[in-house]
């Protein structure tokens, strides 16, 4: 009960107090693409959520192992990426195996849905928020669930604010940056954020 | 060397991945909140980036690209290990530290994952250098100027340094802050631009209808008659080779869109060369018979017609 807590609690700060998007601003390029086509957002949303949830499982056992080292904060990065990178060719490859036609679908955005800032930048959130085990699987998670939030917002409004009735010079992804900083804004009630003029 | 030109605007600001493709913006919205990390995540930036691309040119092609990426963000990795050693040895551990998550992200920028197969391995190896280098100053320079204007407005300092502002605002140092930032920059940026753009199409209209009078003049010129229309004549030169081979030597003169060809005809008439009608063609057609000191104008125009038919393959 205790671990289905630490995960839940964990996945509800990632999706809502540290959204990766709008408290972090990670992946912001790759939610500008994601969000074009309905499509693309499923898909980002469920490379990045497996990719995030599978990869903190065991980059939280790296952490373990070298948490002690004054140079692993150096090294991370490479370590990182040869976990996700493993995980990926793993994946395609039993994708590829078993359904040959998602394969063909997937594989044009695939690696744009794995190797960025969102995941990359997750992992080591993780590796500064988490504690145990669950807690990075829960970030891991809520990491995927908070960018398919931020990713449906900006697909709902992507008509209007592409529009005739937006300047020319702010229409497309100027504008898209001012509604997320309007949006990150509003989600930032959440962490009780005082200024320091006040 | 005038499309070398065109490239390199490209990648400084035409395409500047912060403000006009948006390809890199993350750590400009989250990070750049000083001059200070501003400066360590450009070094740190431009050393992995640069080095990357340069030593993944090498990989073949032959790998699937969804592979080929791992390898990409692999030896960025690597490279990230001495630039962040370097950049702490020159900014100091504390900026590096400040800085957070958004040092290592940048191993896996748009950058080298996206433009690199998009655009630079496209090029030759002499384009891509200046090229990439350029892109990679657009970078910086968004950089830096985000975090030092967000730095003057919401603390009221520079590179540390305290200036008397009247006021502060605080709240551009938060990440919605720097959202609104760069997504106001990249409007103001975009409006540029376009505004930009749309003086250099008004600065070739005025020379296409100067032209259009030009041409109108040329046409009375040749033909002795009024309204010509000089978009119509046809201009053979003579052939050096054999007669089956002529119809690669014509040029067709369109006036309204070919202005090169405007201005080599009218160097011709002005050199000397003498007019006469094709014996070939109707009353619209006419040859150019160059005198003997011609011959370095017509390799000229050869190539130019060279170039005419390579540009429209």
């Amino acid at each position: 009960m205790t671990a289905f807590m630490n995960v839940l609690m964990a996945s509800i700060i990632a999706i809502f107090v540290q959204n990766s998007i709008f408290e972090r601003a990670l992946g912001i390029n790759v939610l500008l693409y994601a969000s074009r086509k309905r499509e693309h957002l499923l898909g980002f949303f469920a490379a990045i959520t497996y990719t995030t949830t599978i990869s903190s499982a065991i980059i939280w056992i790296f952490d373990g192992l070298f948490a002690e080292n004054e140079y692993y904060s150096i090294f991370m990065p490479i370590l990182y990426v040869a976990v996700v990178s493993v995980l990926y060719i793993l994946t395609l490859v039993l994708i590829w195996r078993f359904f040959p036609k998602l394969f063909r679908n997937i594989r044009k955005y695939v690696h744009l849905s794995v190797f960025n800032c969102s995941v990359i930048g997750a992992l080591f959130l993780c590796s500064v928020q988490g504690a145990d085990i669950f807690t990075y699987i829960g970030y891991g998670f809520g990491t995927g669930i908070g960018f398919l939030l931020a990713a449906y917002l900006l697909y709902i409004a992507a008509d209007r604010l592409n529009s005739p009735l937006v300047p020319a010079a702010f229409r497309g992804f100027p504008i898209m940056l001012v509604y997320v900083g309007i949006l990150s804004l509003a989600l930032y009630a959440f962490t009780g954020y005082t200024t320091s003029a006040v | 060397m005038e499309n070398k030109k065109i490239s390199l605007k490209d990648g400084f600001f035409k395409q500047n991945i912060v403000f006009m493709s948006g390809l890199l913006i993350a750590p400009v919205i989250a990070c750049a909140t000083t001059l200070g990390k501003s400066l360590a995540m450009c070094l740190v930036f431009s050393l992995v980036s640069f080095l990357t691309i340069l030593l993944c040119r090498v990989i073949p092609r032959k790998i699937a690209y969804t592979l080929r990426v791992i390898i990409y963000s692999l030896v960025a990795s690597a490279i990230y290990i001495p630039s962040v050693l370097l950049t702490t040895t020159v900014m100091g551990g504390d900026v590096i530290a400040s800085a957070g998550v958004y040092l290592p992200i940048l191993v896996t920028n748009s950058l080298i994952l996206s433009k690199s197969e998009s655009r630079f391995y496209v090029e030759s190896f002499g384009d891509m250098v200046p090229d990439v280098l350029c892109f990679i100053a657009g970078f910086d320079a968004a950089c830096i100027f985000t975090g030092a204007v967000r730095e003057i407005l919401a603390k009221g300092t520079i590179g540390g340094a305290y200036l008397d502002m009247p006021f502060t605002i605080p709240a551009l140092e938060t990440t919605f802050g720097g959202f609104l930032f760069v997504g106001i920059m990249a409007g103001f940026a975009r409006g540029l631009y376009n505004h930009h753009k749309a003086k250099l199409l008004r600065a070739v209209a005025d020379e296409e209808d100067e032209l259009a009078e030009y041409a109108e003049d040329m046409g009375e010129f040749l033909t002795g008659k009024k309204n010509s229309e000089p978009d119509k004549i046809r201009i053979y030169k003579p052939s050096k080779k054999k007669k089956d081979d002529a119809p690669t030597n014509i040029l067709d003169m369109d006036f309204s869109d070919n202005r090169s060809l405007v201005e080599e005809f009218a160097a011709i008439v002005a050199g000397g060369a003498e007019l006469s009608p094709d014996e070939s063609g109707g009353d619209e057609n006419w040859s150019v018979e160059e005198s003997e000191d011609m011959s370095g104008e017509d390799e000229g125009s050869q190539e130019s017609a060279e170039n005419k038919e390579d540009n429209e393959e």
